[in-house]
């Protein structure tokens, strides 16, 4: 175990419709818009040159839509736990996420249903998420569904793919 | 084609009917330059701060998912060409960016992704573009443009299937200031 890595886990039999997942509050610096193209290797210049930016018609560089990909994920298994499989994840950008801004991520389970396919079987749940900034504006739109280990069955649902 | 002069960011530059007849177009199956690493995929996990023990933790990897596995969201970093090689030949960009219309500049509107498996480090992926529609004209916030929608197929180097991506892109002039 290393100390500050997710390690706790939810089962199927412990989620439900309408679970809160825990809120994630995350200031996003100049720092951390510019770590963006570092990692992506996305160099759209609306992500590291406020000039370019402005004359787009937004105020300063903004996040990338891997950020937000990446902070939904973080957001879904953060509360879920490291054993969920991401099986599909729909992002609608709305508003642009600034340097400066507060990303806050709130989101709610909506379903949960059991596939079998191939002699697997699928435990799936269904959330919807919203990313949004300090000032209340809804930024994206995110619906995601997760596979996670189930205690009725957990060999056939290890390994699926 | 024309560009965008100091940001050194090219986007092909045409008509709406030049798009539409772009319609169905696929790409060649273009190879990652890169092996998926636990250098990139723990520097992504750093920016997005996600402590998710699959990136962080070889033993629980392993265990979980037959080892290190990358943040799902770096899936089209892994197949975003290399910014400069010996002896200067440029890099291809992503289909979107060579869909042929008037708008100057884009943000990416939805991107909605199926996987099928995980990406696991060590993995080179591969994927196929396909322009699937380009929208008529749109008045938004930002300007006046088109919604451009690709798919992409993402593999394996084992011919594997990862994962299905549909992305939707506006490419528009901005409102002028």
């Amino acid at each position: 175990m290393i100390e500050g890595v997710d390690y706790a886990q939810r089962f199927f039999e412990d989620i439900e419709p309408g679970d809160e997942l825990a809120r994630v509050d995350d200031e996003i610096t100049y720092r951390r818009v510019i770590m963006n193209p570092a990692t992506t290797w996305d160099y759209f210049p609306g992500h590291h040159d406020p000039e370019y930016a402005r004359a787009q018609g937004q105020p300063t560089i903004y996040v990338n839509t891997m950020h937000y990909l990446g902070f939904a994920d973080r957001v879904v298994s953060g509360w879920a736990g490291p054993r969920s499989f991401l099986v599909r994840r729909k992002v609608s950008t709305l508003a642009s996420v600034y340097a400066g801004d507060t990303m806050v991520g709130t989101g709610r389970v909506v379903g949960k249903r059991r596939e079998e396919r191939d002699g697997y079987v699928r435990h799936l749940v269904d959330i919807e998420l919203t990313v949004g900034n300090q000032h209340g504006d809804r930024c994206a739109a995110v619906s995601v569904t997760i596979a996670v280990p189930a205690r009725e069955d957990p060999e056939r649902s290890r390994l699926w793919w | 084609m024309s560009g965008l002069g100091s940001t050194g960011y090219d986007i092909a530059v045409g008509t709406y009917e030049d798009a539409l007849a772009m319609i169905g177009y696929t790409t060649p199956v273009r190879f990652a330059e890169v092996p998926v690493n636990v250098g990139m995929a723990r520097y992504f996990a750093a920016m997005v701060h996600d402590a998710n023990a699959g990136f962080w933790d070889e033993d629980f990897a392993t265990d979980v998912w037959g080892g290190c596995i990358a943040p799902p969201a770096m899936l089209m970093t892994w197949v975003i060409p290399i910014e400069w090689k010996p002896g200067g030949a440029l890099p291809m960009p992503l289909l979107t960016a060579r869909v042929p219309l008037p708008g100057t500049t884009f943000v990416n509107a939805s991107n909605e992704t199926e996987f099928f498996r995980p990406i696991r480090v060590g993995d080179v992926l591969n994927v196929t573009e396909e322009l699937v529609d380009v929208s008529a004209m749109k008045r938004t916030a930002l300007g006046e443009g088109h919604f451009v929608t690709t798919a992409s197929t993402f593999r394996r180097q084992d011919g594997a299937l990862v994962a299905r991506m549909t992305n939707v892109l506006f490419r528009f002039d901005p409102v002028a200031a």
